[in-house]
């Protein structure tokens, strides 16, 4: 009996997949293959940097309460595209898959405080990395501590589940010291300043971050834990691409530049452009 | 002329053969009862003359149209083209044993949707003849009712109004009192035989004999896939029988 | 949060509810429709149709509907870089822009509409094949055709049967929209989650679970409502 009604939905799911279909597609020609072309010359072409990030970092590239996607490395790229005479465009992805965005043409590039490793330096074009993170103690400003040694004995708060708690509990500081575990890095600063712990373990940049936006009369120890580099990751065969940003970067170390954005974001010039 | 010609009809299910080399004929006004034991083939036989089965061998033609002949290069049987078929389909009528009224229609619409979809009538002359038929089996009070809400008998009349709002030449009841409790089979039967006065043509698969008996034209005994004996009621109630047919009907009087 | 910056949270992820509703919505639009074709095809006496419309429904109920968003958005770019792809296919694709505005949206309402669809294809069928013999034999014994039987008989009586199972469905679908944020698609999820990272808190994730609990609050009243509505037979 069926038949008849299934020749008519069958047309109807043609069409309909068809309307999918050309919902998805728009008019325009793609330049068939990436390497064809310079990769410099085809950002020029299009007038557009497109610049894949997560969003979610804070300071380096993050939303603010606004909705804008902002954040230091935001403030560097802007600058960058500025002297390329391009126009940037910020687009948020997930980055558990940022590398099959790059492959994809879907981002030009990640710049999004992304540490260097050797499984990216393999799958991407890296940049010189521009800025180091290391893990530190930040202590009140008035504290006696000078170094780590100085922590034996103390209750150090860090965030829970981060990367910061790992590499505190693997360090060789982890059997003299007591750790306190809260949600955020801010409860654990909150908690130091009302005097429940003697010392925080984050970031050095977050550290920074927190330093000059907050106000506050905070202290980083000068020697800190598990030291990694941050670059920015282009396609394997963008190399034009990267060494145009490469030079633009080295000029606004040159002139000033850099170091003007990174004291606004963290107090002093923390980047290491050559 | 015959409303139904059967000739050599035969049905198997894989290879079970329920129905052997029926034939049997039903005159213009006649009523017609086929009665038998369970599983003889009976409701079967009506399905295949009413398009709900396809038969497997044998001819059927129902008011000079032919339905369905033997394969004349073969085994098997050809149906006509589906507009002749539609055509024959129009001239009968089924009432089921279960009814199988659409619960999602009102009582209205059920008698209604057929002639109005199927017929291309309008909706005010549908509804006019339905409420005519409802009239007739007693029901002009049920008409926006719901199914549901009705009782078995009530249902089973408002199944015989929808059947007959296509005018058929020829209507079929499939047992159409077994499903219902012994008091509300009465009122069945009472419609029935109200058909039967007004020269309805009807062939009825039934276990009411006393119905039968009283109000067929011709009784039609099956029992194994085969008609056993056909005839009078005077003939195959009466003692002129043959054995089987009074054995039956014995076993049937008893129990 | 101050209460200040929870109010700024519920405007910004109030703007972000189009997004949701628009994949919500559109998902809806396109996969009852094609959920009732499956079904219909997975009854398909014919058995090869039958069998690989299985196939489909297998995989799409069997994989996780986050990993088919990803497989969706990334297919195109995937199978134009790719080796062996078959010209003629990558002519076709050259023609989909992924930086395209649309291109995430549509990816996305591919995945969701083809996950939805088959499990709406198991309810249909479950409905359809809970439809007694005897409505398809009264139906033909009226000379209806089937057609008529299909849309004037079974559908609306299939309708009132799959009411309660879609609904569990279609409120499944509410909270399910928040997937579309694993490609970075902007809705109330993603949003909640950026805010999260900027205040250091939970709460714009609470925020966002309170819209979808109101979603589905609303949902649940409109379906009883209509519950009731097709009450009026058994």
């Amino acid at each position: 009996m069926k038949k008849s009604i299934f020749k008519r939905v069958i047309c109807a799911a043609l069409a309909g997949v068809m309307m999918l279909g050309a919902f998805g597609c728009s008019e325009k020609e793609e330049s068939s293959s990436s390497s064809e072309v310079d990769s410099l010359q085809k950002v020029l072409d299009s007038g557009k940097f497109i610049l894949g990030l997560d969003a979610t970092f804070v300071p380096m590239g993050y939303t603010d309460e606004n909705d804008e996607i902002v954040g230091f490395d935001i403030d560097v790229a802007e600058e960058v595209c500025k002297r390329m005479g391009v126009e940037l465009v910020k687009q948020p992805i997930n980055w558990d898959t940022k590398e099959e965005d790059l492959e994809a043409g879907r981002i030009d590039c990640i710049w999004n405080g992304m540490s260097v490793n050797a499984e990216r330096a393999e799958r991407m074009n890296l940049s010189e990395p521009y800025m180091n993170n290391k893990m530190v103690f930040v202590v009140p400003a008035d504290s006696t501590a000078q170094s780590m040694a100085d922590l034996e004995g103390c209750v150090i708060g860090v965030q829970n589940g981060s990367t910061a708690q790992t590499i505190l509990a693997e360090s060789d500081i982890a059997s003299t010291i007591t750790e306190s575990a809260s949600a955020t890095n801010d409860e654990a600063l909150m908690q130091m300043e009302s005097g429940l712990v003697d010392a925080v373990f984050l970031d050095v940049i977050v550290a920074d971050y927190k330093i000059v936006t907050g106000g506050k009369d905070y202290r980083v120890l000068s020697d800190g834990l598990a030291e990694e580099e941050y670059a920015i990751g282009f396609r394997k065969e963008d190399q034009e691409l990267r060494d145009e940003v490469q030079k633009i970067l080295g000029e606004m170390k040159a002139d000033g530049t850099l170091a003007e954005i990174s004291t606004k974001w963290f107090g002093s010039d923390i980047t290491t452009v050559k | 002329m015959a409303m139904l010609e059967v000739k050599n009809l035969r049905k198997c299910f894989g290879d079970l053969e329920v129905l052997k080399d029926i034939s049997f004929n039903v005159e213009k006004g006649e009523v017609v009862a086929i009665i038998g034991p369970s599983g003889s083939g009976k409701s079967t036989l009506l399905r295949c003359i009413n398009q709900l089965e396809k038969a497997s061998d044998g001819k059927i033609s129902v008011c000079g149209m032919d339905m369905l002949e033997d394969n004349p290069k073969g085994s098997g049987v050809v149906y006509a083209d589906a507009r002749l078929l539609r055509d024959i389909r129009l001239k009968i009528g089924l009432v089921f044993q279960n009814f199988n009224l659409f619960p999602h229609f009102s009582v209205l619409r059920n008698i209604t949707e057929a002639p109005m979809i199927v017929l291309k009538k309008s909706k005010e002359e549908a509804e006019k003849t339905a409420i005519e038929l409802l009239k007739k089996m007693g029901l002009e009070a049920k008409a926006d009712s719901y199914p549901c809400e009705l009782s078995g008998g009530q249902q089973q009349r408002v199944s015989i109004a929808r059947a007959l709002a296509l005018s058929p030449e020829i209507l079929f009841f499939d047992e159409p009192t077994s499903a219902l409790d012994p008091e509300l089979t009465g009122e069945i039967l009472k419609v029935i035989r109200k058909l039967a006065d007004d020269g309805m043509t009807m062939v009825i698969v039934t276990h009411e004999m006393a119905f039968a008996r009283d109000v067929a034209d011709k009784v039609i005994f099956m029992e194994n896939g085969v008609i056993v004996e056909e005839g009078a009621p005077e003939q195959l109630f009466g003692n002129d029988a043959t054995e089987r047919t009074k054995q039956f009907l014995q076993r049937f009087s008893q129990g | 949060m101050t209460s200040q910056e929870i109010l700024n949270v519920v405007k910004l992820l109030l703007e972000y509810l189009v997004p949701t509703l628009k994949v919500f919505g559109f998902t809806l639009l396109f996969s009852v429709p094609l959920g009732m074709v499956v079904a219909l095809l997975k009854m398909c006496k014919f058995k090869p149709i039958s069998y690989l419309t299985n196939i489909y429904i297998l995989i799409m109920r069997g994989t996780p509907l986050m990993l088919q968003v990803i497989v969706a958005f990334y297919a195109v770019p995937m199978l134009k870089n790719g080796e062996g792809t078959p010209q003629f296919i990558v002519n076709l694709l050259n023609n989909i822009d992924i930086k395209d505005e649309n291109y995430m949206f549509n990816a996305v309402l591919v995945a969701f509409v083809l996950n939805y669809a088959a499990y709406f294809a198991e309810i249909f069928r479950g409905g359809i094949e809970s439809i007694p013999k005897g409505q398809y034999e009264a139906a033909a014994a009226l000379s209806m055709t089937r057609t008529q039987t299909f849309f004037k008989i079974i559908l609306p009586q299939v309708v009132k049967r799959v009411v309660p199972a879609s609904a569990n469905e279609v409120i499944t679908l509410v909270k399910d929209t928040s997937l579309a944020n694993v490609v970075a698609y902007a809705e109330i999820t993603l949003k909640a989650k950026q805010q999260m990272q900027l205040y250091s808190s939970l709460v714009p994730l609470f925020i966002a679970g309170a819209f979808y609990f109101v979603l589905a609050t609303v949902l649940t009243i409109v379906f009883s409502y209509v519950e009731k509505k097709l009450d009026y037979y058994k």
